[in-house]
């Protein structure tokens, strides 16, 4: 729901929370990434970083420079300064992920999960079997039809939390229960109403369709991209799935050896959240690629 | 009333076209496409009491049978088809009453290369992009997007109710059709005249041009001299294209000699909108009557004139098409 | 080049051609459409049809209503009145087009091309010989792994001019000489810089690389895409191409033939050719994917 004005919070000595509402609907990630961008032009003085999530913004200050009720009465006024969600218009970089979908190592880990924890069915096929998809080819054709909107990165580094923009491809699906014990590196996940890839191979409980061959952090920084920053994507990023063969797969796994491969970003576009909302009305979410 | 005319044989490529043909999609590929010799086709549907834009008929070479199945007026202008009405010599550049029962036959074109039938009330058949000129090659417009076929049925619109037949356009109205196969047609400079050096020019406009049998209404190919070029058509981008004739895809004006290597092709009613060819020079809109009636093989020499006189033909033009010039 | 001042040319009676210079130039190309929208909006009397392409405009207009020297000033003062681009911000369409490259299609056409016209090289072939390129799948790599602008509509309904985005993606291909007679409609073809789906079969002279069973002008208008229009494209709108394998290929011929094929466009993201300048900047221009 979202809420009538925001929940402005104190988390600690130098944290602030702003809060837009308490469900998962997309438009409170908008606000929350909204004020996050007006907050990175070093609008308020001191203000240090801040940490968007799902309807929300943490902010990190300087209570020093800057008290927690003057933050408050400052964020208030960059609220209001936004208006309606509907008249945002957000820097957002597309990044085009090459994906292996419905590959063997996903499915030797859910086998393993199978056999070991729970018997379950395929991921894929349960996943399109209750969105009422013909088979795992239009899971897969549904799934990379659509921009995935970067709602946060968060939970281990470089995680991306992911929620599908074209209303015709929105999945849903329950989470692992029990959760696995490990998962597949680079594998891609959905649950609930995200998609999301797994940056370490630790426990997790999405549905496992598929698995990507490129870092989406790298601590060390040894390939060029990651120069400024060790995690390859951000909040507000779309991702664009792109189905490939193993061999492409292994071609860019060497690439990515070698230190020779070019990530695919464009970074010339604005996504506007009215011409977005208005355009997910006029498709409709009935037709299916 | 409106009448239904049977198709009985469809002629060589005989469509509907209108005045002044299909505007405002030319940007997504649809040519202007309607009547070629407007001269003509205007005034048959100001002969039949139609305004100058309704749709008729334009006959290219051979012209259709049809059988009038109630009394409609009719008006046939432009080349002579030699037309008959059940067997008996239809008059040109006169409004004629067909009987229903009655058949018109057309034969091959004697003097010209294009007739246009006009029929009172204009031809009904739906618009699309605005307009009911038929671009046959992509199937848009006309009747079901093509040329006649056999056993259609054409219907009209509803007719003028006053009495049209028998009137006629005065000779002194009427386009001077070439006998001799030879013709003058007037030529402006531009858009990239520069791309051709002087003596290209000079070859150009001295030069007699023949008219190739691949020819018709989405190009007019010609026979005749190489052209010369000049240094910007030689030296420039790679991106425009090897060939000195070769230029980075532009807009085509309608009328455009486009000088495809060494072969001109004019551009005209259903050519295609843009490419990457020169347009060294453009015949203007009051000489596409003489290219409509001209036929394979004919030899054309250009003038050159200023784009002030192609306006004013083309003023003159517009003058003659009206109720002035029929008796 | 871009002219300092553009060239107006006269077309016989009634057209002008304004050249704004004579290059293939993304920014070039961008302020062909910015003015020619600006010089609609206008609403001149007398002007009748607006015809941008690469580099130009060709104006079509009503002597009688203005004349040849007052049509060039009026256009001229346009031009003129122009702000900088870069402040330009332009919704943009993105269409995902599925494309089976050296297909059987496309490969038929060339044999029947060498057996009754000329023989030639396999276009494939040539395209990665002429472009240093290692094999067929980095030619598939680089020709989708960019989005292309729509420089320009024409030469026959529906037909599109497509130009890479991304500069690491431009190829150059010469054209077929002397031309095909035919194209199957649907085929993926370059030709100098440029790239274009032939709407239907047409003759052509571009290499032929590809093929998609995607419709992109549709006269009956049977697909929901042509609802409002006979042509998918419209400049400023964005293409990105995808590879499938035969059977995804045959899959998506089925749904259009059933008339149940929902194209794959998206329109909420605007075009900052601000943001295309500083992504440009950043580009390794001696990489490719």
């Amino acid at each position: 729901m979202k809420f009538d004005t925001p929940n402005f919070s104190p988390c600690g000595d130098h944290f602030a929370m702003v809060q837009f509402g308490d469900d998962a609907s997309i438009d409170l990630n908008f606000m929350a990434l909204g004020l996050t961008a007006i907050l990175k032009e070093g609008v308020i003085d001191g203000v240090l970083d801040t940490n968007p999530s799902y309807n929300s913004v943490v902010v990190e200050y300087d209570f020093d420079r800057i008290t927690y009720l003057d933050l408050v009465k400052e964020l208030q006024k960059l609220v209001e300064g936004i208006g309606s969600v509907d008249k945002l218009i957000l820097d957002s970089r597309v990044v085009y992920i090459p994906a292996l979908y419905l590959d063997s190592e996903t499915r030797w880990c859910i086998k393993d999960y199978s056999e070991k924890i729970k018997q379950r069915e395929y991921d894929p096929k349960f996943v399109a079997h209750i969105n009422s998809l013909t088979d795992e080819k239009q899971l897969v054709r549904v799934h990379s039809g659509t921009e995935h909107w970067v709602v946060a990165v968060c939970s281990t580094p470089g995680l991306p939390l992911m929620r599908a923009l074209d209303p015709r491809c929105f999945l849903t699906s329950p989470k692992y229960n029990p959760p696995r014990t490990w998962t597949t590196l680079g594998a891609i996940g959905v649950g609930g109403l995200s998609t999301s890839i797994y940056t370490t191979p630790g426990p997790g409980g999405y549905n496992l369709i598929g698995r990507i061959p490129i870092p989406l952090w790298d601590p060390k920084q040894k390939h060029a991209i990651f120069k400024d920053k060790v995690v390859l994507l951000n909040a507000a990023d779309r991702v664009k799935f792109m189905p490939i063969d193993l061999e492409e797969f292994e071609y860019i796994e060497k690439r990515i050896e070698d230190g020779s491969y070019e990530f695919n970003i464009t970074a010339y576009q604005k996504f506007s959240v009215g011409a977005y909302k208005r355009w997910a009305v006029s498709v409709g979410s009935k037709a299916r690629f | 009333m409106t009448v239904k005319i049977e198709v009985l044989k469809p002629g060589l490529e005989t469509a509907v076209q209108d005045f002044p043909g299909r505007f405002g999609f030319w940007e997504q590929g649809f040519p202007p496409s309607g009547p070629f010799d407007m001269w003509s086709f205007r005034l048959a549907n100001l002969l039949v009491g139609n305004k100058e834009t309704a749709a008729g008929l334009e006959c290219q070479f051979m012209g259709p049978t049809l059988f009038f199945t109630e009394d409609c007026v009719v008006a046939m202008c432009g080349a002579d088809m030699n037309s008959k009405i059940d067997g008996e010599s239809m008059p040109m550049w006169k409004s004629i009453l067909v009987k229903g029962g009655q058949e018109l036959t057309c034969g091959f074109a004697t003097k010209g290369a294009r007739a246009y039938l006009a029929v009172s009330g204009g031809i009904d058949v739906p618009d699309v992009l605005g307009s009911r000129s038929t671009f046959h090659m992509a199937g848009v417009g006309g009747l079901e997007g093509h040329a006649l076929k056999a056993n259609q049925i054409i219907k009209t619109g509803i007719s003028n109710e006053a009495p049209m037949q028998g009137r006629q356009v005065r000779q002194s109205c009427r386009p001077s059709i070439s006998t001799d196969g030879r013709w003058e047609i007037e030529i402006v400079l531009g858009p990239n005249d520069d791309w051709i050096d002087k003596a290209g020019i000079k070859i150009f406009f001295d030069s007699e041009w023949k008219l190739q049998s691949r020819s018709n209404r989405t190009g007019y190919r010609l026979e005749g001299p190489d052209l010369t070029f000049a240094e910007k058509a030689i030296n420039k981008g790679p991106e425009h294209g090897e060939h000195p004739s070769n230029i980075l895809d532009h807009g085509y004006p309608v009328g455009s000699v486009n000088l495809c290597g060494q072969t001109p092709i004019i551009l005209v009613n259903d050519a295609p909108s843009a490419g990457g060819f020169i347009n060294p020079f453009t015949v203007p809109s009051a000489a596409f009557w003489k290219l409509a009636q001209s036929k394979p093989n004919d030899l054309f020499k250009f003038r050159c004139i200023s784009v002030e006189e192609a306006q004013k033909l083309r003023r003159d033009l517009d003058s003659v098409c009206n109720e002035g010039s029929i008796e | 080049m871009i002219y300092d001042e553009p060239k107006i040319l006269p077309g016989g009676d009634r057209f002008i051609e304004m050249e704004l210079g004579n290059e293939l130039n993304f920014d070039l190309n961008f302020l062909v459409h910015a003015l020619c929208s600006k010089i609609r909006e206008a609403n001149i009397s007398g002007i009748i049809e607006l015809l941008p392409n690469m580099a130009s405009i060709v104006v079509s207009y009503e002597p009688d209503k203005i004349s040849f020297d007052d049509l060039k000033k009026v256009v001229l003062e346009h031009y003129h009145q122009m702000g900088s681009l870069e402040d330009v911000e332009l919704l943009s369409p993105i269409y995902y087009i599925p494309v089976l490259y050296c297909d059987h299609v496309t490969k038929a056409c060339w044999e029947d091309y060498c057996e009754k016209i000329n023989k030639k090289e396999y276009d494939p072939d040539l395209m990665v010989r002429l472009n240093k390129l290692e094999n067929y799948a980095q030619l598939e790599r680089i020709h989708s792994g960019t989005e292309y602008w729509v420089a320009a509509l024409g030469f026959y309904p529906g037909l599109a001019s497509l130009i890479a985005l991304d500069p690491r993606c431009r190829l150059t291909a010469p054209k077929y000489n002397p031309p095909r007679t035919w194209t199957p409609k649907g085929t993926v073809g370059y030709g100098g810089s440029v790239t274009c789906v032939y709407p239907a079969n047409t003759p052509g002279g571009y290499q032929i690389i590809g093929h998609t069973p995607v419709p992109v002008c549709d006269m009956e208008q049977r697909l929901a895409a042509f609802k409002d229009d006979l042509a998918l494209l419209r400049p400023g709108d964005r293409v990105r191409f995808f590879p499938v394998g035969r059977e995804e290929y045959d899959y998506v011929e089925n749904r259009v033939k059933d008339g149940s094929y929902v194209h794959n466009v998206s329109n909420y993201a605007k075009f900052s050719i601000r943001e295309y300048h500083k992504w440009l900047s950043t580009l390794d221009m001696k990489e490719r994917f």
